[in-house]
Parts: C-alpha cells; structure tokens; sequence
C-alpha cells in the first residue's frame, strides 16, 4: 500500500502491540518506511502511551480515605461477627427465617436440618456466601447495588430485635409444639449422638450451668477447646428466670434439645452469651451457639471440643 | 476416655511486627482480626484510588466505586480462594466497581467522528508547566472511549501493569487486553496529538517509532 492511500491508526496501533500476522506487519513496515504521514500517526500513538504513563496518579485524599474507614467500621459493627462472621450473618438471617416462630409450618425443616448435621468444617462455610447476595461485586465479576442490599439486612435484624417479652411468648408457643418439631428433628440427627442426660426443653424448667466469665471470646477459641474457658468458671445459678433463661428456651427449642452450659461474656468485644449443647459427648464434642443480648445469633452454630 | 479433640486449639496469633503479607492479612481478617483488613486498606488504596479515579475520570464517583469496592472486599474475603493475589483480587474489584457504575450511568461508546470534534473542541493552549492541565486533559480524552478499552488503558498504560497482570485484572486473555488497548490508543492519538511536541514525549515517541519502523 504506497502512493496517498494510508494505513489507518487502528492498523497501526495493532502493529505497535504485535497483533498483526506475520504477513501484514510486513507490508505495514514496508510501507511506514516510505510514508511519512504513517510514520507520523505511528509517533502519536506511541505519545499516547507516553502521555498517559506521564499523568500522575494522586494520592487518595484524606477526606475519601476517612470515608473508607467509617464506612468499614459501620460495617464491621453491624455485623459483629469479624471476617468470617461477616459472611454468615446474613445467611443467618436466611435461616431463622424458616425458624418455627417466622413462619406458619413447622414441618418445614430448617436449613441445618438439609444439610449434613455436623459438617461445619470452616473450609466449607464460605460456600454459604452465594446464597447471602451482600457483596458489591459477585463472584462473577458483576456487581449488585449495595444499597437496596443494606436496606434488606437491615429490616432483617430490625425483626430480630424483637422484645423479649415478645419473644419469649413466641418460645413458648414454640415449646409447646415441640412433640411436632422434636418429631422432625430426631429424623435428622445423627445415629451416634449419645442421649442427652438433660431434661427436655419441653420441660417447665431446663438445667444448665450458668457462669459470667466476662471473657471475650474469638472465633477461633469457639472452635477450639472450651472446657477451660467456661468449665471452671464461677456458676452463678443452675436455672434461674432470668431473661437469658428465656433465650436459652428460645434456642433450645430450635436445637431440640437444652444446652449443658450457658456462659455470660462477650464474643468479638460484643456483649454475647455462648450456649454450650452436646454434640457428641462420647468425644467430647460441643456444638456452640453465640448469641447476642436479643437473642439473636451472632455466630454460625459450630463445633467445638470440650476436654 | 478422652479422645483428642477434633479441632486443635488455635494457636493465638500475637502482634508480630514482622511484615505481614496480603495473603495473611486477609486470613487474619477473615479468622477476626479487626484491624487486619484496614492494614489492607491503608497498603493499597492510593492505588485504587488511582485506578477508580482514572477509569471514572470523576472524583465522587470514584469515591464511591472505591468505597464499594473496599467495603464488598470486606464481606467477601471468605470467597478469596487465593489462586491470584490480592492485590489482583482487589484490582479486579475496584474496577468491576468502575465499569459498574459506568454502566448503570449507561455511557454511551462515541464515536469516531465525536471523537475528532471533540478533540478540535476541546485542544486548549497547552501551559507547559501545568501538569495538572495535561492530567485533565488526559481525563477527558479518556472518557471519551468505551468503557472496555478504557479500564484497559488505564491498567496498562497508566498504572504500568504488565499486560498479563491487567489480563487477570479484567478476566480476558491477554490478546484481548492488547486490542482493547490497540484500540484505545488509535482513538486517542488524534486527541492527544499536539501533547508529543513537548520535548520529553517526543524524544520518546520517535525511538519507538524508529524501531517499530525497522522491525
């Protein structure tokens, strides 16, 4: 190509990137070496790469970079939970919302129930993020807006923080269906679960020991061995009619059966109760509940040991 | 009687001042660290910024993007499965962000014949001294690509990342970020032409127009 007929900068900037075949890139030279206006569009594209690398790139400024920090420190507030708490919050949320008391079929199995009971490996619990559309950007790169998102989460923890009193009578009407939802519960539990030596939470008083370490718990001491955290504690009553008795009715109804130990401190720096039920007590296994002064859950259930 | 336990007690991390790196970091954030997630922060959010505020070529919006990004950072650690870095894992956030809120303000590519007018609109004498008119100028130009090759640029051409990085930035293989860039810089160059007659940028362009030239 000679005379007045031009490549174009397209062409060009090809070129200058290496996506031409062989053959082109050739003839493209051949011709750049007689054409100076070519030569020339083949200058200014190699300025644009010159200009653009030339323009500085500020450095944040201060303002957007507090914005930043509170908009995390909101975050990491109404979540409580710290990372991994983070992501399951929400499904939390998705979960007690098939929980006996917000919905009008308690045949309904819960989650945990659809789920293999005592697979709470920590490798597994981010695979419960999809099902939480919070995040901005999904896996898959497109982004979901943020805001509607927030709304939602926020009138879901809104219902949680139901009163007490409220809640309560829910637990009890809740208890008293408990031969229908004990019923749905036994099909899933696991065959090897020793038999809980404790009374049913059918019962009119459940027994557990109460402590108030006051300590502050971390995921990681949840999921490790308890029996020195909350064992030698200071047991400030066996069952009282406090209001932690009501939510420890409240959870023992969804769990089908009462904790062994209920202790009062905090979890993450947040005013917690950890709620202690056998999981396996032949090995000396716990399933853990974390709930907040509401009652409502701030950790997902897990196992812990307890030796 | 006593079997082990099935989960061995967490060692207790104590504040090492030692570096720490990304990766541990973000499993300190995500086992519940409450300040290992803003170390992220502080270490890589001018260059975030830099990235959100070049590809929305806005200093609001990019405040925005950067938040969200930040924030969806926050509550997706969990999902990071670590077959990238982090920092290509935050990149890849900031700028979904971006094209995000690019395409929800429903931008519009121009095109080609826009683009001269624009560039003989818009070509202000240039103050040699003002970098800050050249960087305007740079912005605006810009915003006048389609959102594909512009995120590309930027990555590319701006921030200096290696076409491979910013193939895994953006998720497409490599000779697409080279053709979006391609593409870029042709309906570019019309607009920041008359920038390569300043000395530094000329010297430049010429070299690598020689050796374009002689294969």
């Amino acid at each position: 190509m000679t005379g007045d007929t031009h490549y174009d900068l397209e062409i060009l900037a090809e070129l200058a990137e290496g996506l031409l075949d062989a053959t082109t890139a050739m003839r493209v030279r051949e011709h750049l070496a007689i054409c100076d206006p070519c030569g020339e569009s083949l200058a200014d594209l190699a300025a644009v790469r010159e200009v653009l690398a030339a323009t500085p790139t500020p450095a944040m400024p201060m303002g957007v970079a507090l914005r930043i920090d509170r908009a995390l420190a909101a975050e990491a507030e109404s979540f409580r939970g710290g990372g991994v708490g983070l992501v399951e919050a929400p499904a939390w949320d998705d979960i007690m919302r098939d929980a006996p008391w917000e919905t009008s079929s308690p045949s309904q199995p819960a989650p945990w129930e659809r789920t293999p009971h005592r697979d709470p490996l920590p490798e597994k619990e981010p695979e419960l993020e999809p099902a939480v559309r919070l995040g901005v950007v999904g896996d898959d790169g497109t982004v979901v807006p943020v805001v509607p998102t927030r709304r939602r989460g926020a009138n879901r923890r809104r219902r949680w923080a139901m009163p007490a009193a409220a809640a309560a009578g829910v637990a009890a009407a809740v208890i008293g269906a408990t031969a229908l939802a004990a019923g749905t519960l036994s099909i899933s539990a696991p065959p090897d679960v020793s038999p809980v030596p404790y009374a049913a939470p059918a019962a009119e008083t459940i027994q557990y020991t109460l402590t108030d370490s006051n300590y502050n718990y971390t995921d990681a001491e949840l999921r490790g061995s308890l029996l020195d955290y909350i064992g030698p504690g200071t047991i400030v009553g066996t069952t009282d009619n406090s209001g932690i008795d009501k939510c420890v009715r409240q959870i023992s109804a969804l769990v089908g059966t009462s904790p062994f130990a209920v202790d009062q401190g905090f979890y993450n720096g947040q005013e917690a109760n950890i709620l202690l039920f056998w999981e396996n007590q032949a090995k000396n296994t716990v399933r853990v509940h974390v709930v907040g002064p509401q009652c409502d859950n701030v950790r997902k259930p897990g196992l812990a040991s307890w030796k | 009687m006593n079997s082990p336990p099935e989960t061995p007690p967490a060692a207790d991390e104590q504040t090492a001042k030692a570096p720490v790196s990304d990766a541990d970091l973000l499993t300190r954030h995500i086992a519940g660290d409450p300040h290992a997630f803003s170390e992220i922060v502080r270490r890589h959010r001018d260059r975030m910024w830099a990235v959100a505020l070049r590809t929305l070529g806005d200093p609001d919006e990019a405040a925005d993007a950067v938040q969200d990004a930040f924030v969806s950072a926050y509550r997706k650690a969990g999902s990071f499965r670590g077959e990238a870095a982090v920092t290509t894992w935050l990149h890849r956030i900031v700028v979904n962000a971006c094209l995000d809120r690019m395409r929800r303000k429903s931008v519009r590519p121009v095109a080609d014949d826009e683009l001269v007018e624009a560039a003989e609109r818009d070509t202000p004498v240039l103050d040699q001294t003002a970098e800050r008119e050249v960087s305007m100028e740079v912005s605006a130009a810009l915003k006048l690509l389609p959102s594909d090759q512009r995120a590309a640029l930027v990555l590319v051409d701006m921030m200096g990342y290696s076409i491979e990085d910013a193939a895994q930035v953006l998720e497409v293989p490599s000779g697409t970020v080279k053709s979006r860039c391609a593409r870029g810089r042709a309906k570019l160059a019309p607009i920041l032409s008359h920038l390569r007659n300043r000395s530094d940028l000329s010297r430049v362009s010429s070299a690598k127009g020689a050796e374009l030239r002689d294969g």
